[in-house]
């Protein structure tokens, strides 16, 4: 157990290369200075952050992984699985893609931290504290057919984890990657995951992330993607679990002809907090992005959209949209959505669509018009509204389970009446 | 023939605003009958308070083959067999056709093959073929639209079918196979009040009745003769013949834009 100190900090480094030791050194000035969020910061505004690192120890004996899943077992194919535990790697098994951990790199100096190290105290202390990493290289002209599937998972009390995950996509290659995150049941643990995703000029990468995390663990992932020329860059985000889930996101088109899509959904249930921050720069002229995000709250939950579309002086024939859709199912329920442009070039095409409310009144009624009770009405609706995400999910194979969950979840509250 | 609808001394508000005064309405199982009035006569609300939508003040009584309708919900009224075909039918995302016909058939009894081979039927009858593994009326042009509510009525096949301006908005091509379609569901067990304000219709469906509605209240029937009077003189001159004046509701708020507007500024 190393605790989040100076005294401890050479425990946590003792194993890793001496670029990435002298990276983590640096870092720890930073995390040292830095105070934990508090929700008054712009950028952790609704958010009430409460898990000071006082309490929380870095594992260095992963523990037990979890048994498997439901979202693994519908998948039909995949390139290699790779398992991550308390921020360790634990199993690179049966691979088609080039994957290295931190280990192997000894004289190779890599980028590592994905957001500036003084973004916030987490930032920082993924930068100071991280002491393993994956890095998946998908070879120029290589194509996967099927998955490279990564397991995170938390399994130890009052843990703080780093998980890392580096992927590159060389030029007019065409790779796939599947990210799940789960936890141990009813364990408090604090994620950090950093995921860092460049594509190369004529690259194509589909990136599917489902977090699944038990409801008592705190997830705050930081993510970017960085597209070349012509690359495309498709990204899939579904939030399910966690006390406080938490995905920074920042897609970066800088090659002339790229494009992105993010599509998500979240169904937020019991005191859940699912938020979601995202940037989206446009540099490059001819780029295209397309945001489009669903999601749900019942009892007390809440979630956070806050989307930035930047478009640059130079971005010329930029076309980019960004859509984001809210039920809120109780009365307790709140979401809160904030869609915003900053365009500093005239020649584009932008726009966003913002929704929060109830199911509406008079799909209802044209529903029940035909027979349909109101709960069977009510599911019917429900498995709609996600549909359309679902139908756009980047990584096939998982919407049976991904749609059950959904419907799982809310057929469960309206039959406990927790549904207004 | 047994009575299909009843509908007696139905009187209904909207926010205190009258809007239909003691209507009366009896529709015997196997015929059609057509309602036809002016613009704002109240022939949408008396749809829509039949299927049961929320947000009316109602008074007065309507039943379906003898039982009782006010009592009901939206749902209950469908399964006992009251189908509206909408005016506006409501886009619905991500939810396909087809599987909201497989539970509302469903709901209404059937089996799961049996709706299965229902739908499939019917959608070829339609040429909705297309459209069923599509969000349910998404991108679909008026007359398509209207062509799903009919093919939705020719699965769930209810008693009472209400169509509330099942032409508007359609081409002279698509008002033919709607009034077709219309004409291919008349059965002996089947009772059809279709609303319209144009006679443009009857000319391809026969319907047995023709009922009048103004202000709020059926003020004549009878049959193909009503709808030429109609047709030459308008509701001004059924007014005239029957005498009902027509009533000035207090108009909006003159806006001080429109003083200036009147103000004659040339002289």
């Amino acid at each position: 157990m190393t605790a989040f100190d100076a005294a401890d900090h050479a425990n946590s480094k003792s194993n890793v290369p001496s670029w990435r030791a002298a990276q983590m050194d640096s870092a720890l000035a930073v995390f040292e200075a830095l105070d934990e969020p508090t929700g008054v910061e712009e950028d952790w505004r609704y958010v009430d952050y409460d898990l000071p690192f006082a309490g929380l120890a870095q594992i260095e004996d992963p523990g037990e992984p979890l048994s498997d899943g439901p979202f693994l077992a519908s998948l039909a194919d995949n390139s290699g699985r790779v398992l991550i535990v308390d921020g360790q790697v634990v199993d690179v098994s049966s691979v088609s893609v080039s994957v290295s951990t931190l280990r192997d790199l000894e004289s190779h100096e890599r980028e590592f931290s994905v957001v500036a190290v003084d973004h916030n105290k987490l930032a920082a202390a993924h930068g100071a504290f991280a002491n393993d990493a994956v890095f998946v290289d998908v070879a120029a002209n290589q194509l996967m057919d099927s998955p490279l599937v990564i397991e995170v998972q938390g399994v130890t009390p009052n843990a703080a984890s780093f998980p890392h995950i580096s992927v590159t996509v060389a030029e007019n290659s065409e790779a796939q990657v599947l990210v799940v995150y789960r936890s141990a049941d009813g364990v408090e643990l604090l994620m950090v995951p950093e995921i860092d995703i460049q594509v190369a000029d004529g690259g194509r990468l589909r990136f599917l992330a489902v977090q699944s995390l038990d409801h008592a663990a705190t997830n705050v992932v930081h993510q970017r993607m960085t597209l070349g020329r012509d690359a495309t860059g498709r990204l899939g985000e579904v939030g399910l679990g966690a006390k406080l889930g938490r995905l920074d996101l920042g897609v970066s088109l800088e090659g002339d002809g790229a494009s992105s899509e993010i599509v998500g959904l979240y169904f937020g249930e019991g005191a859940q907090t699912l938020d979601y921050r995202m940037l989206i720069n446009h540099s490059g002229r001819n780029t295209s992005s397309d945001v489009f995000l669903k999601g749900a709250v019942e009892d007390d939950a809440q979630s956070v959209f806050t989307g930035l579309l930047r478009i640059e002086k130079d971005a010329r024939r930029t076309s980019t949209f960004e859509t984001n859709r809210n039920l809120v199912l109780s009365e307790n329920g709140k979401a809160h959505s904030v869609p915003n442009l900053e365009i500093l070039c005239d020649d584009v095409i932008c726009g966003h669509a913002s929704s929060v409310g109830p199911l509406e009144e008079d799909h209802l009624y044209y529903i029940q018009s035909r027979g349909l009770s109101k709960e069977r009405a009510e599911r019917l609706l429900i498995k709609g509204f996600f549909q359309e995400v679902i139908d756009r999910l980047p990584i096939e194979g998982l919407e049976a389970p991904v749609s059950e969950e959904v419907f799982r979840r809310f057929a469960q509250a309206q039959k406990e009446g927790r549904v207004v | 023939m047994s009575t299909a609808l009843m509908v007696s001394d139905l009187s209904v508000a909207v926010d205190n605003k009258q809007i239909l005064d003691g209507f009366s309405l009896e529709v015997p199982f196997g015929e059609v009958h057509a309602i036809m009035g002016p613009n704002g006569s109240g022939k949408s609300t008396l749809c829509h308070v039949l299927t049961g939508k929320p947000g009316y003040q109602v008074k007065g009584s309507a039943s379906l083959n003898g039982d009782d309708l006010f009592s009901l919900d939206v749902d209950e009224r469908a399964r006992l067999g009251l189908l509206q075909s909408f005016q506006y039918p409501t886009q619905v995302a991500g939810v396909k056709l087809r599987e909201f016909m497989m539970e509302a058939a469903e709901e209404m009894g059937l089996g799961t093959a049996e709706a299965a081979t229902r739908i499939e039927t019917e959608s070829e009858r339609f040429g909705m073929g297309p459209f069923l593994d599509r969000s349910v009326n998404a991108d679909l042009s008026g007359g398509e639209k209207k062509k799903s509510e009919i093919f939705q009525m020719a699965v769930l096949r209810p008693k009472v079918a209400l169509l509330d301006e099942i032409d508007s908005g359609l081409d002279i091509d698509a008002v033919k196979q709607v009034s077709e379609a219309v004409e291919a569901m008349r059965s002996p067990d089947l009772a059809v009040v279709m609303i319209t304000h144009y006679s443009r219709i009857l000319r391809y469906l026969s319907v047995d009745r023709i009922h009048v509605m103004i202000d709020g209240r059926l003020v004549d029937s009878g049959g193909s003769e009503l709808a030429e009077e109609l047709e030459s003189g308008g509701y001004e001159g059924l007014r005239k013949r029957l005498g009902i004046e027509k009533v000035l509701e207090d108009g909006p708020m003159r806006k001080p834009a429109d003083f200036f507007t009147e103000t004659p500024f040339d002289v």
